[in-house]
């Protein structure tokens, strides 16, 4: 099977979509070279694609993908992965603001550090970030499983509904309304099947897991204060 | 949304086409106004003025009577200024002057006309070029790519909060500290607040911008004492709102970010050069090869980049 490569460059979006919309049709494996951090490549790809980007990435990349492969070499602006119902995004370094924001299924999988709000209001799927997820991350997460291997920074896993942050390493600071719990024996083995194809499972680490204490899913204005803790 | 921009060479160079680049790459961030703030060899003696009135057909009345505050301040034009007209009501107009006695008493004499006629920026290197229109067209139309100079700033602008008019564009000269600009990406909350300290204490305001604010701010803080280092990281717990700006002075810039990490800025450094941008496509289009950009994306940051040898701690 032949690789189709495609050159971004300083070229309208628009029409490397184009490009990219037909390769996908073709079925073969895709390569999008000289990305210049550009936004937007790859978004509401379709299942089955199997496709990467050299270099690096802007906003927006593999937004809505539901289904599709996706490999990006180095980093990736913010909201990578943005919506997306299905699917596998692999960012090789960095993964900026908003990593897998509102997205409802597949998985990303970070290999450096995740910027502020990783996974923020995400209603499913699973978000591995090998290093450090960072500021407020998990805010308002309503279902699926942050999991950082490298710790948290301030504010983690702040106002969760019913999603989950599991960590492993330093937490800077806990945001408000968070219940860190001792995980059991079954959990710890549904993450680690999460991360068993990643290569990732270590059975030494000391998890914490973050749920909601769930005392602000009801405004009450005796907890004014705690809101004002952001 | 607004975009911001921030360049530093080694040496005098093409500052004024790279931040063009740099501001057209995040056009789409905001294309009502775009400005530039760039920094020249500096002058030992002398101010160089940039400056707007709002009536072309008026440009000698206004003249006279701006040359007549310079006159009364001990000082004058050192050069004929050279004015800039096209279709539209307002002019623009470059001036050298020579030193007034007293740089705080004449601005404040000069802001007596800026119902027609303002300065816009004053410094012994610092010049701001701001307009309606694209990076590109206010380029163009100012000829910023021929500007050469150490360091700048560019700003594109999305208004929000006030006016779109040509003065009300980006960067704002911090008034009137001579040789400072800001650019800003964000909304003041406490604006009014502060606006209203500060003109307490004899501090004018020419537009209804926030970012005008914390210009003047920052640089009253550290005419209290404070280091530019330290007037960043107080402005992050003292200003309400969220904001990413970046301030430059004759030795560099520094930038701070709010609490709540809300606005990007992004960086390379490479060799004693820096390109710092909203968007990393933006610095991108001046380093278009393997370089390490470092992501400014956590909240309550703070930094600052000198020019060649120029320390910023002082």
């Amino acid at each position: 099977m032949s690789e189709i490569v495609i050159d971004v460059g300083q070229r309208p979006i628009r029409e490397v979509h184009e490009e990219l919309k037909a390769a996908c049709q073709t079925g073969n494996k895709i390569r999008v070279v000289n990305t210049l951090s550009r936004h937007n490549l790859g978004v509401g790809l379709p299942p089955g694609v199997d496709i990467s980007f050299e270099g690096s990435v802007g906003y927006y990349c593999g937004g809505l993908n539901t289904g599709a492969t996706i490999d990006v070499e180095r980093n990736a602006g913010w909201a990578v992965g943005e919506g997306m119902s299905q699917g596998h995004i692999t960012v090789g370094g960095y993964a900026g603001m908003s990593c897998g924001a509102a997205m409802t299924g597949g998985t990303i999988h970070v290999k450096g550090d995740a910027g502020p709000r990783c996974g923020v209001s995400m209603k499913g799927g699973n978000i591995i970030v090998e290093g450090k997820i960072g500021y407020q991350s998990g805010f308002m997460s309503h279902a699926g499983k942050i999991i950082a291997l490298g710790g948290a920074g301030e504010s983690c896993a702040d106002a969760l509904w019913e999603g989950e942050v599991w960590v492993a390493g330093e937490i800077d600071s806990l945001g408000v309304d968070v219940d860190v719990v001792e995980p059991t024996a079954e959990e710890v083995a549904e993450v680690d099947a999460i991360l068993e194809p990643l290569g990732l499972v270590d059975t030494s680490r000391e998890w914490r897991k973050m749920v909601s204490g769930q005392r602000l899913w009801y405004f009450e204005s005796r907890d004014a204060s705690a809101w004002l803790m952001i | 949304m607004c975009g911001i921009a921030g360049r530093i060479l080694q040496a005098p160079g093409a500052v004024g086409a790279d931040l063009v680049d740099l501001m057209d790459a995040q056009s789409h961030r905001g294309a009502d106004s775009t400005g530039f703030a760039i920094y020249g060899t500096p002058r030992d003696t002398g101010y160089v003025l940039r400056g707007m009135g709002f009536d072309k057909t008026k440009i000698d009345s206004d003249m006279d009577d701006f040359r007549a505050t310079l006159k009364d301040h001990g000082a004058d034009l050192l050069e004929d200024p050279d004015f800039l007209t096209d279709n539209a009501d307002h002019y623009g107009v470059r001036m050298v002057i020579s030193d007034p006695e007293d740089l705080g008493q004449w601005v404040a004499d000069a802001d007596t006309l800026t119902d027609r006629f303002e300065v816009q920026s004053c410094g012994r290197s610092l010049e701001i070029i701001k307009d309606t229109g694209d990076a590109a067209q206010v380029a163009d139309k100012h000829g910023v790519r021929e500007l050469i100079g150490t360091h700048g700033l560019g700003h594109a602008r999305l208004a929000t909060e006030s006016s779109v008019l040509p003065n009300a564009s980006h960067p704002f000269w911090a008034r009137p500290f001579s040789d400072v600009a800001i650019v800003h990406n964000g909304q003041i909350t406490d604006y009014f607040t502060w606006r209203e300290k500060l003109e307490r204490q004899g501090y004018q305001f020419l537009t209804g911008n926030d970012s005008e604010l914390i210009a003047v701010w920052v640089s009253d803080q550290i005419k209290q004492g404070l280091t530019l280092q330290q007037a960043l990281k107080k402005s992050i717990t003292s200003i309400d709102g969220v904001f990413t700006y970046m301030i430059a002075n004759t030795d560099g810039i520094g930038f701070a970010k709010d609490r709540f990490a809300m606005k990007p800025i992004v960086a390379i450094e490479e060799n004693g050069e820096l390109a710092a941008a909203t968007e990393e496509q933006a610095v991108r289009r001046i380093y278009t090869g393997e370089s390490v950009v470092v992501n400014y994306d956590g909240p309550s940051l703070t930094g600052l980049w000198g020019v060649g040898n120029r320390s910023m701690a002082a």
